[in-house]
């Protein structure tokens, strides 16, 4: 998926580098002049800063948000922001924020290890192997349409209401990326890396320690985000229908209860847990695998 | 090593279909293997169960009902998604200022999951179909939007400028130019949003299914719901899951021939 794509196009680059050089050239008129335009220049350079986009446009976001809670007048189908802020500060005081949200997070965690022991080596030997692969993947393809989602009433009935249910979902759904994107890693390894290792004399332990692995590494960790996205995506299912704790179960509790705002909290919370651990995990991918610099997601 | 290498030899004259039924052949024998030992008025379902259970399903018309019930739900969503997310879609790929000023929001809402927003719709709509076709909405949205603003922001400035330097209209540039070029993005972003569109809306029908106490949405994710809850008939229920997944592999393939349909230019 081409996401995330924050190109700026040419026009773009143009009128930006532009716009200094102009300034400076007012500089030199008069000293009055470049003051103020100075000031101008400046006050501009803050107006487009990106930190400054971003406040600017989440202040009209919320004035719109506060503005359509006043006309709608139902505190149970739109809180305004200040109301939803309050529970927030309240639901943070006595600590269920974060007592769910580390739920959730352990759950996820168990999850992704689960999958990634599982899939990042039988990945690397169904590229490595075309016998295997052939065995392997026929049900590979015949299990990914079956989304997980469509597990959680089997998996209700198998694990009960509980913490195993969500796991186990998530895990199903964070395999498949990671599977598919260490395959594509490995067989997609140049040729010529494998070929020039052998004629160096580099055995084949070391060819796959130190050729197969670090290249295939990008790609294993492009599926590592898609499948943290999914099962950010399936936790909230799974835990909303089966689970007596976490997020997902928390936004349902409350919505059955009518607080609204608490509701609300909670889904502005699943928002910026998730937010941030992608850019964790894009901060990650840079460290690890600073060889695919301008890999994005699904590359 | 050794007996993978001899392995490899005893098996590699075998033909692809031989290979690619082994292994799901075993699997279904050993769960059948396993149903037998179980007694008789056991839950658990078996392969030849589910077997019966699918001719019955599909005899009484319950099952076929249900599918288009979900099916009409996705595209109903998927289209209130497509207005939403080509419009806005194109306004901010031609745009940089709308980009700019729009992207944080989008990104925001981007990690909150279908399902969370599912206590606000029924909140809003109650447990019939509008609030499934809310999340269905939600979750085909991003990839089509997504994908527009990159298709459209990534058309080539020199044919932009060519058609202009021909004296070709503006109006005339977005349908001659922008729009064809536009075209591949969009097309993979619908194949993406209606594959979300289909997982979403299972678990929009399970969830409301479970929380209202069943009856009033209907579509495949309830019927689920039922088989788990009121009737516990698991085989129903895999028979559901095998449908899910063979309706999810029918729209992929729908999209990817529609994809070399309309864009034989590539490959």
């Amino acid at each position: 998926m081409p996401a995330l794509m924050r190109r700026q196009d040419p026009s773009a680059a143009v009128s930006r580098s532009n716009s200094p050089s102009g300034n400076r050239a007012s500089l030199d008129a008069s000293p009055a002049i470049a003051a103020r335009s100075g000031m101008r220049a400046a006050a501009l350079h803050i107006w487009r800063a990106q930190w400054f986009v971003v406040i600017r446009a989440f202040a009209v976001f919320i004035a719109l948000w506060g503005l359509a809670a006043y006309l709608v007048a139902s505190p149970l189908q739109l809180p305004s922001p200040g109301k939803v802020f309050s529970a927030m500060v309240g639901l943070a005081e006595k600590g269920e924020l974060l007592s769910h949200t580390l739920i959730s997070a352990s759950r996820l965690a168990v999850a992704l290890g689960v999958a990634t022991v599982i899939a990042v080596p039988l990945g690397f030997a169904m590229a490595l192997s075309r016998e295997l692969n052939a065995y392997i993947d026929p049900i590979v393809e015949l299990l990914r349409p079956i989304s997980g989602i469509a597990w959680i009433p089997l998996g209700l009935f198998i694990f009960g209401v509980g913490g195993t249910l969500p796991v186990f979902i998530m895990a199903y759904v964070a395999f498949f990326p990671l599977l598919l994107n260490t395959v594509d890693g490995v067989r997609g390894i140049d040729r010529k890396l494998l070929a020039a290792a052998e004629t160096m004399g580099v055995g084949p332990r070391a060819r796959m320690l130190h050729v197969v692995l670090p290249a295939s590494m990008p790609s294993v960790m492009v599926g590592f985000r898609i499948a943290f996205a999914s099962a950010w995506a399936a936790i909230i299912a799974a835990e909303l229908i089966g689970s007596p704790s976490g997020l997902g179960f928390a936004i349902e509790w409350y919505r059955q209860l009518l607080m609204s705002p608490k509701v609300f909290s909670f889904i502005v919370l699943i928002g910026a847990v998730g937010y941030l651990c992608d850019l964790v995990l894009r901060a990650l991918q840079r460290k690890l695998t600073p060889w695919s610099e301008g890999m994005g997601i699904g590359a | 090593m050794s007996t993978q290498a001899t392995n490899t030899i005893s098996t590699a004259a075998l033909p692809a279909w031989v290979k690619a039924i082994t292994l799901p052949l075993i699997l279904t024998l050993i769960w059948q293997a396993w149903a037998m030992t179980l007694p008789e008025n056991s839950p658990a379902p078996a392969p030849l169960k589910v077997v019966e259970s699918f001719i019955a399903l599909t005899a009484s018309g319950e099952l076929i009902w249900a599918t288009i019930q979900s099916l009409g739900r996705v595209l109903g969503g998927f289209g209130i998604a497509m207005v939403g997310g080509l419009g806005l879609g194109v306004l901010m790929g031609s745009s940089r200022v709308v980009r700019e000023n729009l992207d944080p929001i989008v990104e925001s809402f981007r990690p909150i999951a279908p399902m969370a927003i599912l206590p606000i719709a029924i909140l809003w709509f109650g447990t019939g179909t509008p609030a499934a076709l809310t999340i269905v909405a939600y979750a085909a949205f991003f990839p089509l939007l997504i994908n527009t603003i990159y298709g459209v922001s990534g058309v080539d400035r020199q044919l932009v400028r060519a058609a202009a330097t021909m004296g070709i209209s503006r109006l005339r540039t977005v349908f001659v130019v922008i729009v064809p070029a536009a075209i591949p993005s969009v097309l993979l972003g619908s194949r993406l949003a209606m594959g979300v569109a289909w997982t979403a809306i299972i678990a929009a029908e399970l969830a409301v299914g479970a929380k209202s106490g069943g009856g009033t949405s209907g579509g495949i994710g309830q019927m689920m719901f039922v088989f788990y809850a009121y009737s516990i008939d698991l085989n129903g229920i895999v028979v559901c899951m095998i449908v899910v997944g063979v309706v999810a592999l029918m729209i992929d393939r729908l999209f990817r021939l529609a994809e070399r349909f309309l864009l034989p230019w590539r490959n």
